[in-house]
């Protein structure tokens, strides 16, 4: 079977990059292997939190220029990554369940520490402006979940907005009768139930001060849409912000939801549980990626290709002794063969770790390229994690990079007829 | 060889699969996949440690589907209660479901005794001698048919061609819904290619798997092995209709037992469908197809699913002229073989497969389209209405 454009990776670049293919009108068929990082990622977009000195930027925007050149964001431009931003925000309307931010804004969002991130687009159940302007916060915790604890979240908080806010950590008892360990997804499926919400309701209803805005886990439905949010703001009478927490982070997986439902409504045919081990690949153009199964590999050929399967965590890169490998087209990735120069003495330091940025280097379509920036194949693109020259868990800026090469590799496909 | 290599230290944690169980989803009482699989696997390796939450896993692989780091989860699973069951005996239930070819051998050496087998099956229903021994009795029990599909198919007169594919029908295609191997058949040879059957061949061992029955498992997949090799040596590829058998004759064979010809085997092992893709993608299917003018909803298996290589029944159904087919995607149905057949599993059984019932009514259809028997059983007595393999769908479509 053959289509116009072929994906390797089910994580945020790979369903994105489908997303905009499938829209300007192309044929895309996605391969997967397992349901991708993005499940259990925190399911907001950050595009740049911090500058390169780990200090707080005002606004994303501020700090693209600052980036060094061979940063992605570089590459694909400040404008390409407004118009991926626009076009995710696009379907998040067109799938009910809107995501809010622009280039020019910070979000700080509260996490599970009692903290506050920098990100840019968020989900409306995340949209923590509006903790500034209350003097009543509550945090809210379930008992028996772990890793969630809202006395501590309310402590640290407590910092952040100041003496003249009153935040107060409340407990909410979950009647389940028996079993395992609660996670916020039991939790979500609980209010995704009548009874979930209406026993919620009952316990917070005379706890919470008009105009007092509620911090909870990820907690508020597993469905990407906004139900349980409004059900739950109307009855209570109040504004609720998720916090950003642990796997499995419920808002990760909406998004993923999100974003299957609108590739398939395009007609992107998503293959599951297919692992692609080698390319085809002649005189510097690809003519078939090959999975290998339990049974037998399997040839899936198309016009052009976008190689987005993560990194390291991902799988997309694999790190071996003094040398990273990109297992499928076997591309050329710069690396110290020095393993100690590959990270910072301190792993938690103020600087950036190039085990990190190591990836796979493109030229300005994407492509990859040489070490001396020669187009190796001319119908392959990178998009998402496995591209060099960014640490996005240092600068915060994973999803970002994702949705950007994503938009830029789809946008740089070439015209079907140019292979016909 | 080291992709089928058993490693749970390849599971990193991340809850992909507990966030994707079914099970978990319906029932606070399975403490989930990464717990009861590859977490607690680490501690049986250096002793004995049983969760009692692991009778809850269906063995329905969706953790499998899910992870990515091909940790064969459900495999874990099943070969701890494997190991459960080297020492505890299973229940007169768990025995009957297991042995469900034996019981079928029994109902059809007797002309009428099928008949006879559905009635007591029905009275043990109303009678509540089903509850007693913890079989549902709301549950959709298979029937048996009036004649076995290899009885049927001794008396048909193929055309003689020389492409010839061997069928392993499994025992529900045999037993319970014949009609989907004679349609089988039907299309083989609009597609000029004959049906050869093997009546050697046992039980796949998917029943016995999932109820501990290891051992008599790798006997059935000892046995079918040996058949399949003698047949692909001759150059036969091997066609199964029924995902699950498909699954476990190529797959879950090698994740269990150390059978080595497996491996070369699988190569030219071949679900239906998938069958057909090949036959259109060598331009070889035989696409003089009668106008339909209908809607159907497809749900795809999720032993399919596990299989990595996509629905080929909506490509192929997507073919006939005038029919509109639209992929369900609503999850697991819920049933899992014998699964959703026990007492105690039955609600969550109904609970899993709510969403998908809930889908297919929506839509409007009368008809769902499925690979697997035991999902459209359960779709039947879900959603309630008729349901069809692709296979005899595409069978009408060339009458």
């Amino acid at each position: 079977m053959k289509s116009d454009l072929l994906i390797i990776g089910g994580g945020l670049a790979g369903l994105f990059s489908a997303a905009v293919a499938a829209k300007s009108g192309r044929k895309v068929h996605l391969l997967t292997y397992g349901a991708g990082t993005l499940t259990i990622g925190g399911g907001i977009i950050d595009v740049l939190g911090y500058d390169n000195d780990a200090k707080p930027l005002k606004t994303p925007e501020e700090g693209l220029e600052k980036l060094s050149a061979n940063h992605p964001y570089q590459k694909i431009g400040k404008h390409t990554l407004e118009k991926a931003l626009e076009f995710f925000k696009e379907i998040s309307i067109e799938e009910g369940y809107e995501y809010i931010g622009e280039l020019g804004k910070m979000q700080w969002l509260p996490t599970a520490a009692g903290t506050l991130k920098p990100t840019c687009l968020v989900p409306k159940t995340m949209d923590a402006r509006v903790l500034w302007h209350t003097n009543n916060i509550y945090v809210v915790g379930f008992d028996y979940l772990k890793d969630f604890y809202p006395q501590l979240v309310a402590k640290n908080l407590q910092k952040v907005y100041g003496p003249y806010t009153t935040i107060t950590a409340e407990m909410c008892s979950l009647n389940f009768a028996e079993g395992r360990d609660v996670s916020s997804l039991d939790v979500a499926r609980w209010l995704d139930t009548k009874d979930g919400r209406e026993i919620f309701i009952k316990q917070l209803k005379n706890k919470i001060k008009p105009k007092g805005v509620v911090i909870v886990p990820p907690i508020l439905g597993t469905l990407p849409n906004y139900e349980v949010l409004d059900s739950l703001e109307r009855q209570l009478d109040c504004r609720l912000v998720e916090a950003a927490a642990m796997p499995p982070a419920v808002t990760g997986l909406r998004l993923r939801m999100m974003l299957l439902s609108y590739i398939k409504k395009l007609g992107v045919t998503v293959i599951e549980k297919a692992l692609v081990t080698t390319a085809i690949t002649e005189n510097g153009h690809c003519t078939a990626v090959v999975t290998d199964n339990f049974d037998r590999q399997r040839a899936y050929q198309a016009h052009s290709y976008i190689l987005a399967n993560g990194g390291l965590y991902g799988g997309g890169l694999k790190a071996e002794p003094g040398k990273f490998i990109e297992p499928i087209f076997n591309l050329p990735i710069n690396t110290p063969a020095t393993i100690e120069e590959w990270s910072n003495v301190n792993l938690f330091s103020d600087k950036k770790q190039l085990f990190a940025e190591i990836g796979v280097e493109v030229d300005e379509l994407m492509r990859p390229v040489s070490a001396d920036g020669a187009t190796l194949l001319s119908n392959v693109h990178v998009a998402g994690r496995n591209l060099s020259g960014y640490d996005f868990c240092y600068e915060k800026s994973g999803n970002g990079v994702a949705l950007a090469s994503a938009y830029k590799a789809a946008i740089s496909l070439q015209g079907r007829d140019e292979y016909e | 060889m080291s992709k089928h290599l058993i490693n749970p230290d390849k599971c990193t944690a991340c809850t992909s699969c507990v966030a994707h169980c079914p099970v978990t989803a319906a029932t606070r009482k399975f403490r989930g996949p990464k717990m009861v699989g590859p977490a607690l696997e680490r501690m049986r390796l250096s002793q004995q440690d049983e969760d009692p939450s692991l009778e809850y896993c269906s063995n329905c692989k969706n953790c499998d589907i899910s992870c990515p780091s091909g940790v064969p989860i459900s495999t874990l699973n099943m070969l701890a209660r494997a190991k459960h069951f080297e020492s505890n005996k299973q229940s007169l239930r768990d025995n009957i479901l297991s042995h469900g070819e034996q019981m079928a051998k029994l109902s059809s050496a007797i002309p009428g005794m099928s008949a006879i087998t559905n009635l007591g099956m029905a009275i043990g229903r109303k009678s509540g001698m089903l509850e007693l021994v913890g079989i549902s009795g709301k549950a959709p029990l298979p029937s048996y048919a009036g004649e076995s599909f290899i009885k049927q198919f001794k008396k048909l007169r193929q055309e003689n061609f020389p492409d010839k594919v061997v069928f392993f029908p499994g025992c529900f295609i045999n037993y319970n819904d014949p009609q989907v191997g004679m349609d089988f058949v039907a299309v083989m040879q609009k597609n000029k290619i004959e049906v050869v059957i093997d009546e050697e061949f046992v039980c796949c061992g998917s029943p016995l798997v999932v109820n501990g029955y290891l051992t008599e498992a790798h006997d059935n997949a000892q046995k079918n092995t040996d058949i399949i090799t003698k047949w692909i040596e001759k150059g036969y590829p091997i066609i199964t209709c029924c995902t699950s058998c498909g699954l476990m004759l190529k797959q879950e064979y090698q994740e269990l037992f150390a059978l080595d010809a497996v491996k070369t085997n699988a190569k030219y092992m071949y679900d239906s469908l998938e069958f057909l893709t090949i036959l259109k993608d060598d331009g070889r299917l035989n696409k003089s197809f009668t106008k339909f003018d209908s809607k159907y909803i497809y749900h795809a298996p999720c032993h399919l699913r596990a299989q990595g290589f996509g629905l080929p029944a909506l490509e192929v159904l997507r073919l006939i002229p005038g029919l509109t087919i639209e992929d369900a995607d609503a999850g697991c149905c819920g049933i899992a073989g014998s699964y959703g057949l026990k007492a105690d599993k039955y609600d969550i059984s109904m609970s899993i497969g709510k969403n998908l019932f809930d889908r297919i009514i929506a839509t409007g259809v009368d008809t769902a389209v499925c690979d697997c028997g035991t999902c459209r059983l359960q779709i039947g007595h879900g959603a309630k209405v008729k349901t069809i393999h692709p296979i005899s769908l595409l069978s009408k479509a060339y009458s």
